[in-house]
């Protein structure tokens, strides 16, 4: 929006601000209010291009209060009809006063082209101060048929300047009152109140009443109203009224006070709620990062997958570097399960064992509420709500991405090492050994002992090598079971290593996807809440 | 009459118009039921009267002339009288019983008509109805600055009430009327909430009214200056709707300059509405333009449905001292004195009036039934949404449960660890070996965990439920809106991680206790093999939340379907027997959610309750008091 005009008096900046208050609080703010921001930002952005040299004055009231009567008496001419009964006029009339320009304001505020009028002659009679003014003679607000007609709100809520034509009967209707006046307070210096057919009334009478209208206006919040008694029948105060008009039309600067008034009111009402926090650490500290990844750990079980690993790797070491010997005698014990007839049981464990790590998506949802929930306080609803929709933006793929990423590092829990296969080489060879050494021994006994023939080596004979041979064998044995000892302990201490190794791992990644997912969309809002109220503040001047 | 016995035979509701030639009165009728024909040129001054009796007592009641006190109590006939006043009672108990609680659109205009049928019952119908041939209240309203105060001093030839070019002029209303009659409005009960003033007291504006005897002022009638109907001082309009409530006839003030403004017209649709007796009055006419105004309003009342309402044109003219000659309400005055002179058009006029009042509460009075209606449909409709949204949480647990989604995280990994590590076939052992399973850390990790997760699930429904919930309050127009906005109602209470710990722990001991009783083992397992109780039951707990086919498994071929645990449990404890346990305990789980989710809802329902309840059975009394009053009309 190019509004960007030079126009003094930060009208131009505060209208900037105003735009990016639009531009961010796009369902952040009470819509009604949102759609009345950006209507004043268009209406701000087309009247600062259109011409700046004229001032567009909008003589309205109620029927009957003599609008017309008035317009004609300042433009000289009888250019609006008057008549008696009400409400008289229907269509606004417009009457220039120097036409160079002013084809598509005019256009903008919608003025039929017959009812049109221009006073360029008016310069020759003296009447230069009003160069630049566009009045406008507006339908009643208040008779029956304002009630199916928004002409007058229309240009009420447009017009540079705004002269409420009031009369001694109407000064007071709620009508004008309840629906314009208290609602633009603060609308003083582009608002003038005209006390018309001021020739009813005797001029004592005449003060009483100009005195309670401008108190009726201070007590409604106008604080220096502008009155002008004014009788369009006797001509009476016109000249004064013209006055005031040819001030404003020569400082050429109503437009941007209307402007600014129509600012001014609006951001009182977007400043209502103005939260006790305006701005809020928009990056996420350490401390909650942290609670958030640890949060997110226990949803994905990191401890106790670390836990699960040490012993399930103890356990089933068991089958590789074990003693042979401890199992197979452990095989012949029954089995009580298998009597239950409950198939594959071990298979299903192992299955079991096998599967992947993954994230509880409850716990997940949770542990992002959390972070969510520390970071709104002190914030109103809607960005609170604003807050946790932006950290829960990715919470349906955090669960599943969560599992891949940890499912790459986190070995399966059936996973084989190498050197698990060579301690089982070397006890399968250990028992070759024994084997060995017992063949041997039935040798001996076979030639030496029982002398069942000849030896086919002379060491198969020797009896005297059995002492040796049952010490070997004795060694081989006892090897087996130390070995299997060590390595029990070397797999505890290696299974310890990796799951320390495992879970600062599994803390990094988990930290990293917390980061992509769920800290910088929130950062985002965070930033976005911060910008917002930076841009309210500005355009609140 | 009809007895008033008929009264239980029908539903609530407008009965069947008994007297057709009611005011125009549109679209109010309950639907089925004929309505009142509408008819623009019949005038309320034409309406039939249903009150005979006393028009016949007020023409022919010689021993009331003359008497110094000119008020004239004529009882209504006895049984038409205690019928009416019963009923007008009804009503008045019906109306005031009222409370609309929820601030939904037209919630203040609701309680607004409240007010006013309530004060019009005291301040004039429940009075006129005892004492019908009174003086007339003849009350003038208008625009201010349309000069009802210059009229009235004008037509009681001193000056009564203050005029004046400050608007709003009047404040208080003023009452003129002839000395005689001053005894009835200085004590009467009509306008009886209103305090009598001798003359107009600053700030004391509100709850009282001047009482003004003048001789010029005909007996029999009596002339009320109101606030104006459109001025910023809005108690005005307020305080000049109830006069009106209490006229016995109309009059309209308004202006030259004033005539097509749309609070004159809305006046005069009210007054419409009512079937009052109205009488128009332009005043401030310029004599130049007289005719052409005159034409133009005229025919605009003629388009409006007001073609045959007296009119009176008074012109433009010099106020002195508040008050206008004679002449230029010459036509008024012969009006006044006519009124004076011919009692029956009087009571004619009176009772068409209060003909009309009695017609407007025939949809006024279920106009504010439907309103209540509005709210208490409203308010099953906000508490419909907490209960869909929370039932929805319990079929999300239900999900979360049977899909597998528990198994998960850490239940996962301290499962594989228990399965993984030996204990799981350690808690079965033989029969005869006494070893005790190990680890009973594992166990009670396992089962800490379970219940984390369970207990996660909970909690993340119960946030998500109470979010809805707010979300589906926030669409509800007005009421439902402000309520959502109650701090604390967007998310869970603080009790519900504790209460859900609670329960779960509770549920944990009850499906122990269930495999302990229930789980008797089949004869030929329990030969040879025993097991523990606690890791049954976990592992029981484990199959049927993380894998939760139980109910599904056992039409296979037994042994070989269903997941690990199941297959453990059916081997011990056969598959009848784990169906019924899976069902009870899933069962118990769901109830002891439902009453978590239970203590949830009532937070909601205690902010609905903090907004005031209406009461549904009003909206029926007001129908059967509505019926009852037109029965005993």
């Amino acid at each position: 929006m190019s509004v960007t005009t030079s126009t003094g008096h930060g009208l131009g900046s505060r209208l900037a601000a105003l735009a990016r208050v639009v531009e961010l609080g796009e369902g952040r703010i009470d819509p009604e209010l949102y759609a009345e921001a950006a209507q004043l930002l268009l209406r701000a952005g087309d009247r600062l291009k259109l011409s700046p040299d004229h001032t567009v004055v909008a003589l309205a009231g109620g029927t009957g209060s003599g609008k017309s009567s008035l317009f004609n008496a300042v433009s000289g001419l009888e250019l609006s009809p008057i008549g008696v009964r009400r409400p008289t006029t229907a269509r606004t009339h417009a009457c220039v006063w120097g036409l160079d320009g002013a084809g598509s304001l005019l256009e903008w505020l919608q003025i039929q082209w017959r009812h049109r009028f221009a006073r360029a002659s008016a310069l020759d009679r003296g009447e230069s101060q009003l160069h630049g003014l566009i009045l406008l003679d507006l339908p009643d607000h208040d008779s029956i048929r304002a009630l199916t007609d928004t002409e007058a709100d229309r240009l009420i809520s447009v017009a540079d300047l705004v002269v409420w034509v009031l009369d001694p009967q109407k000064y007071a209707d709620a009508s004008i009152h309840r629906r314009y006046v208290a609602e633009h307070a603060g609308h003083d210096a582009v608002t003038v109140f005209v006390l018309n057919q001021c020739d009813k009334l005797t001029p004592e009478e005449q003060a009483i009443c100009i005195a309670d209208l401008e108190d009726l206006l201070s007590r409604e919040g106008v604080t220096r109203p502008r009155v002008v008694a004014t009788s369009a029948a006797t001509g009476k105060g016109v000249d004064s009224l013209k006055a005031v008009l040819a001030e404003s039309v020569a400082a050429r600067r109503a437009a941007f006070q209307r402007l600014e008034a129509d600012l001014d009111r609006l951001m009182v009402r977007l400043a209502k709620d103005m939260p006790e926090r305006l701005r809020v650490e928009p990056t996420i500290d350490g401390a909650r990062r942290a609670g958030l990844a640890d949060a997110l750990c226990d949803a994905v079980g990191v401890p106790a997958v670390g836990e699960a690993m040490e012993n399930v790797y103890a356990v089933r070491s068991v089958d590789w570097v074990g003693w042979p010997y401890a199992r197979w005698a452990a095989k012949f014990r029954p089995d009580p399960l298998s009597s239950l007839k409950l198939g594959d049981v071990k298979d299903d464990i192992r299955a079991l064992v096998g599967s992947a790590v993954s994230a509880q998506p409850a716990e997940v949802d949770n542990a992002v509420q959390a972070l969510a929930d520390g970071l709104a306080g002190g914030m109103p609803d809607v960005w609170r709500d604003g807050v946790r929709d932006s950290a829960r933006s990715r919470a349906d793929q955090l669960p599943r991405v969560l599992s891949e990423e940890l499912s790459e590092i986190a070995p399966p829990l059936d996973r084989v090492p190498g050197w698990w296969w060579v301690l089982k080489f070397w006890q399968y060879a250990l028992v070759l050994a024994f084997a060995a050494g017992l063949v041997w021994i039935g040798a001996i006994l076979f030639y030496g002992v029982f002398k069942d023939g000849a030896p086919p080596a002379e060491i198969f004979g020797d009896p005297a090598a059995l002492p040796w041979l049952g010490l070997m064998m004795a060694s081989v044995l006892g090897l087996g079971a130390l070995t299997a000892v060590a390595s029990r302990n070397g797999v505890v201490l290696g299974a310890g290593k990796e799951r320390d190794r495992l879970e600062s791992d599994m803390r990094r990644r988990v930290a990293a996807v917390s980061q992509d997912m769920v800290v910088e969309p929130v950062e985002r809002e965070l930033h976005r809440y911060n910008d917002f109220y930076a841009a309210l503040s500005t355009a609140r001047r | 009459m009809t007895s008033p016995a008929r009264k239980t035979e029908r539903r609530p509701g407008p009965p069947e118009a008994g007297d057709t030639s009611t005011g125009p009165e549109q679209g109010e009728g309950a639907p089925g039921v004929e309505h009142a024909r509408v008819d623009d040129a019949e005038t309320p001054g034409e309406q039939t009267l249903s009150f005979p009796a006393i028009r016949d007592d007020a023409s022919g009641a010689p021993d009331s002339e003359g008497s110094g006190d000119r008020v004239r109590e004529v009882s209504l006939p006895e049984p038409v009288s205690e019928g009416l006043t019963a009923a007008l009672r009804q009503l008045g108990e019906a109306v005031t019983d009222l409370h609309f609680g929820l601030d939904v659109p037209g919630a203040d205009e609701a309680r607004k008509a409240q007010l006013a049928v309530l004060a019009q019952l005291k301040d004039y119908v429940i009075p006129r109805v005892h004492m019908s041939t009174a003086p007339a209240l003849i009350v003038i309203a208008g625009s201010t600055g349309a000069g009802k105060s210059t009229l009235v001093n004008t037509l009681a030839a001193q000056s009564v009430s203050a005029t004046g070019v400050r608007r709003p002029t009047t404040s208080t209303p003023v009452l003129a009327c002839h000395p005689d009659d001053h005894g009835w409005f200085a004590k009467g009960d009509l306008l009886g909430g209103l305090t009598r003033l001798e003359k107009p007291i600053d700030g004391k504006a509100t709850e009282s009214i001047v009482v003004v005897p003048t001789e010029r002022l005909p007996q029999g009638v009596a002339l009320l200056d109101t606030p104006d109907i459109d001025s910023v001082v809005e108690v005005h309009s307020e305080i000049a709707h109830r006069m009106l409530d209490a006229a016995d006839l109309w009059v309209f003030v308004t202006t030259a300059s004033r005539y097509a403004d749309a609070p004159s017209w809305g006046l005069l649709r009210l007054a419409k509405e009512r079937g009052a007796r109205l009488v128009i009055v332009l005043s401030r006419v310029p004599i130049k333009s007289r005719e052409v105004i005159v034409k133009h309003f005229g025919r605009m009342l003629d388009e409006y449905g007001l073609a045959d309402v007296e009119r009176f044109v008074i012109n433009e003219t010099k106020v002195v001292d508040g008050r206008m000659t004679d002449d230029d309400v010459v036509d008024l005055r012969m009006w006044l004195a006519d009124l004076s002179v011919d009692e029956q058009r009087r009571a004619q006029a009176i009772q068409s009036t209060l003909n009309g009042v009695f017609n407007s509460f025939r949809s006024r009075v279920p106009a504010l039934a439907r309103h209540l209606e509005t709210q208490v449909a409203l308010r099953a409709d906000l508490r419909s949404d907490v209960d869909a949204a929370f039932m929805g949480a319990i079929a999300e647990i239900d999900e979360a449960t049977r899909n597998g989604s528990l198994l998960r995280g850490e239940v996962l990994a301290r499962w594989q660890d228990f399965a993984g590590s030996g204990d799981l076939m350690r808690s079965l052992s033989l029969r005869k070996s006494k070893a005790q399973p190990q680890g009973p850390e594992r166990l009670r990790a396992l089962k800490a965990a379970l219940r984390a997760g369970l207990e996660s699930v909970i909690t993340s429904s119960a946030l998500r439920a109470s979010e809805e919930v707010v979300a589906r309050w926030r669409q509800r127009a007005g009421a439902g809106d402000r309520l959502a906005a109650t701090p604390g109602l967007g998310r869970p209470s603080e009790e519900l991680v504790r209460r859900a710990a609670r329960a779960i722990s509770g549920w944990q001991d009850h499906v122990s206790e269930l495999i302990r009783t229930e789980g008797v083992t089949k004869r030929s397992v329990a030969k040879v093999v025993t097991f523990d109780v606690d890791s049954l039951s976990l592992i029981f707990m484990v199959g049927l939340l993380g894998y939760g086919t139980t109910e599904l498994s056992p039409s296979r071929k037994t042994g070989s379907g269903g997941a690990l645990p199941q297959r453990l449990l059916r081997g011990l404890l056969g598959a009848e027997s784990l169906r019924s346990i899976s069902a009870k305990a899933r069962s118990d789980l769901r109830a002891r959610i439902g009453l978590i989710f239970d203590d949830e809802t009532l937070r909601y329902v205690d902010a609905l309750d903090a907004a005031g309840i209406p009461d549904e059975a009003a909206a029926t009394r007001l129908y059967q008091a509505t019926y009852n009053l037109e029965v005993a009309r």
